[in-house]
């Protein structure tokens, strides 16, 4: 992830039984929490950028 | 089989980011053993392509494929209509798929998305060694089944030379000394007099020495 710009931290493999259900419920809270404290990801911006340029683009020309 | 590594993602990236089409294709057979070129490892490095082209405002269309070898005609025919719309291949086979897709595709730049390493086996999961140097005259039939011209870094017929210590070479600790190797085979195999047989000069024109080699079966 790292080659590509992304920090590492936003990807984390777990190993639970089907029979862990709290424990899922609970990693997803908090992974759900540490993502949004690390912001949008990088390729999220970049589509994001080229988007709003295409948007521009066109506003231009019309 | 021919082991193979990853070319580092900034290089492979400076080589093709000029195009605006890319085919990522997979060679499913030796260098998918090593997780290095097969059609997972394409798909793999297509979206690493995608990611990077994303975040350099790079627009690119990467499509990803793969055969079970880029060695063989045959095979391309199940990929005919992907090759012949690719406007650059990058390939993940080994030397020799690539230098084949040149070769069939005279119009169409392809490009190495690996080092082409050695011929080895799979020592252990994920641990692969070099075990054969295609030196054309096989001399494993004298040397109790231990290649000297690949596993002896100094190549040597009549060894070991005065750099083997507790059976390890003196280029690393790692590496075994072939010779010790042979010496040992020859013990277990009761024919430890053939040690004492000083090996001719090897004919070295059957190596690379004599250029490039060709094999043609007859009757074909």
């Amino acid at each position: 992830m790292q080659l590509v710009g992304i920090d590492p931290e936003r990807l984390t493999f777990y190993n639970l039984s089907a029979a862990q259900g709290p424990r899922w419920a609970e990693i997803c809270t908090e992974f759900t929490a540490k993502i949004y404290k690390l912001g949008p990801s990088p390729i999220w911006l970049a589509l994001r950028r080229l988007e709003q340029s295409k948007i521009s683009s066109v506003n231009h020309t019309a | 089989m021919i082991v193979g590594e990853q070319k580092p993602f900034d290089e492979i990236w400076e080589m093709v980011k000029g195009h605006r089409q890319l085919t990522v294709f997979g060679c499913n057979t030796c260098v998918a053993v090593c997780h290095q070129g097969g059609n997972k490892e394409a798909e793999i490095l297509a979206s690493l392509l995608r990611m990077r082209a994303t975040q350099e405002g790079v627009t690119m269309d990467i499509v990803d494929g793969g055969i079970e070898r880029q060695c063989e005609h045959p095979f391309f025919e199940a990929a005919q209509t992907l090759m012949e719309g690719s406007e650059a291949v990058l390939s993940l086979a080994c030397g020799i798929g690539v230098q084949f897709i040149a070769g069939k595709y005279p119009s169409t730049p392809v490009y190495p998305a690996l080092n082409t390493t050695f011929l080895g086996d799979v020592q252990a999961e994920g641990v692969f060694t070099e075990k054969c140097q295609a030196c054309g005259d096989c001399v494993l039939g004298a040397t109790g089944g231990v290649c000297p011209v690949s596993r002896c870094c100094k190549r040597l017929f009549n060894g070991p030379c005065g750099g083997s210590t507790d059976g390890k070479c003196e280029i690393s600790k790692e590496i075994d000394c072939a010779w010790q190797l042979v010496v040992d085979r020859l013990e277990a195999l009761g024919k430890l007099d053939d040690y004492e047989k000083i090996v001719p000069i090897k004919d070295w024109s059957k190596d690379r020495s004599g250029g490039p080699r060709r094999f043609r079966m007859e009757g074909f």
